[in-house]
């Protein structure tokens, strides 16, 4: 049997670990989190939670389950429901961070009146699935102290409430408020960060400007109660209730297929084109690059076995997309704020806790439309290089859209540009023959734009 | 910053007053708050709205 191996960002918490075995993830939960754990099953809040869909559901594994090095230290083993994919609070969007904060507060409301509380607070907790933010951390709850305050307080702020705040207040897209302070950002920062108005607003006033001000302050003589904790959890969560994402932030994209003479009809045209590309093909996994708002994506997702990944960098676009999704209770979308120029690098403890974008990508089918003349033009990554990247990232198949130089969209790009890397339909499609075979090619009718079905080629050993 | 970087801290750290704190002020205006829809619903046929809409 092949060596179970310990996730590598599960390292902090005592209390047990993720480990995987052939593919397959496993928790063990030691003996110093056995009085916990059987709080947690035995006191009814597992069971709610997970009914609720708000928590990850698992079975425990009784008599020789797959065992983990640090076996000496074992209570039990879990198997949790395993995850489609993995992503990471700084490819999230705004409402995606804010219904995950969400979730944390309505978790944390539900655990107290079972007699527990959440001992820590963090997004990368959370995972989507099945369009919907669910807690994965089975070991974050323990048993709950009404004398004392919530331990996660400040790390709830510095990692929800704060990157949120300078979204709606600044404009700053909290992903890359995540990116560049992925344990949260803190609450001096913020406050300095902030307009001036925000010190006439009773939330900002208390959580940010005053917690400031106090942090570090003599705290030896604690008063607390369950009804003062009650009342903080629900001003937080009206506070994030009414965040928004700021309107300075309206895109370049987000009206893309409206307001652009990408008219109805090149769009319904290109969609029979791509419904007849799908037609025959099987896929389980597909990536969407360049999703905008996920117009294709959603028509990919009409295959219900199929896993839809829909990046773009915009987040504007993957804030509308997520809603749609969660609208329209569309199960198998994940929308991401990726682009393909700056793709999430490999971040933490010896560069392994969070994995690459590129890494965590399994796809049989790469969808890539209208993004080519970007990639080359905007981007200055020659075709072959553009190739080679499109057959690392799908394992069989490429939908792809060739927008020529002529199209008024690739005029646009090249307006202010002296020179750039060839761009023409022979090269395009001699490069990525190297690694694709073209299976079909199509005009869309009313434009020089032409849409490519490709199958990778076989390596020759 | 600096300061921070350089210690060791627990999650809860530094939270704790602040917590403390901010409970008293909503504890006190919610206790305003229900004080004046009390008064308001002398006046009026309305029921008082249900405590989870603060």
């Amino acid at each position: 049997m092949p060596e179970p191996v310990r996730h590598p960002s599960s390292y902090r918490d005592p209390s047990g670990f993720i480990f995987q075995v052939e593919g397959i993830y496993y928790r063990q939960i030691n003996q110093s989190y056995a009085a916990d754990y059987s709080l947690l099953m035995g006191s009814g809040l597992y069971d709610t939670l997970v009914k609720k869909g708000l928590l990850i559901a698992h079975q425990e594994l009784p008599g020789h389950p797959p065992i983990s090095a640090n076996a000496d230290q074992r209570y039990k083993t879990l198997l949790p429901a395993q995850l489609s994919t993995i992503s990471y609070p700084y490819e999230w969007g705004f409402e995606q961070l804010r219904d995950a904060a969400l979730l944390t507060l309505e978790i944390m409301n539900e655990a107290i009146l079972h007699g527990m509380i959440l001992k820590d607070a963090t997004p990368f907790n959370i995972q989507f699935e099945e369009g919907k933010p669910v807690f994965i951390d089975t070991l974050s709850f323990e048993k709950y102290d009404p004398s004392l305050p919530w331990i996660a307080y400040r790390q709830f702020c510095e990692c929800f409430l704060f990157p949120l705040y300078l979204e709606h207040y600044c404009g700053m897209e909290q992903r890359k408020i995540q990116t560049a302070w992925p344990d949260g950002i803190s609450a001096s920062l913020t406050a300095r960060l902030l307009p001036w108005k925000t010190r006439l607003s009773f939330g900002t006033l208390l959580h940010v400007h005053l917690q400031n001000k106090v942090s570090g302050k003599d705290e030896r003589k604690v008063v607390f109660s369950r009804q003062k904790l009650l009342n903080i959890l629900q001003h937080l969560e009206s506070i994030i209730r009414g965040l928004h994402t700021s309107a300075a932030n309206l895109s370049t994209w987000n009206n893309y297929y409206q307001a652009t003479i990408l008219s109805q009809s090149y769009l319904h045209e290109k969609e029979k084109l791509f419904r007849d590309y799908l037609d025959g093909l099987v896929f389980h996994t597909a990536l969407d690059l360049g999703a905008n708002d996920g117009y294709f994506s959603q028509i990919l997702s009409e295959r219900k076995d199929a896993f839809i990944l829909a990046v773009d960098a915009d987040t504007i676009c993957i804030d509308r997309l997520y809603r749609t999704v969660r609208e329209k209770q569309i199960r198998n979308i994940l929308p991401l704020c990726i682009g393909i120029l700056h793709p999430s690098p490999a971040i933490g403890f010896r560069n392994r806790e969070r994995a690459s974008f590129h890494d965590r990508v399994q796809t049989e089918l790469v969808v890539a439309l209208a993004v080519l003349h970007h990639l080359v033009l905007n981007g200055n990554i020659p075709l072959h290089d553009i190739a080679g990247y499109m057959a690392e990232l799908t394992a069989r198949l490429l939908v792809i859209e060739f927008v020529p130089l002529v199209d008024l969209k690739a005029q646009e790009l090249i307006r202010h540009r002296s020179s750039h890397h060839p761009y023409d339909t022979h090269s395009f499609e001699q490069h990525f023959q190297e690694y694709f075979s073209i299976e079909k090619k199509s005009v869309v009718p009313g434009t020089e734009r032409v849409l490519y079905l490709m199958r990778k080629k076989i390596a020759s050993p | 910053m600096i300061g921070r970087l350089l210690l060791y801290i627990d999650p809860g750290s530094g939270s704790y007053l602040i917590q403390m704190i901010i409970a008293a002020v909503l504890g006190a205006a919610f206790f305003f708050r229900n004080l004046w829809w009390k008064f308001r619903s002398l006046f009026s046929k309305k029921k008082a709205p249900p405590s989870k809409k603060r």
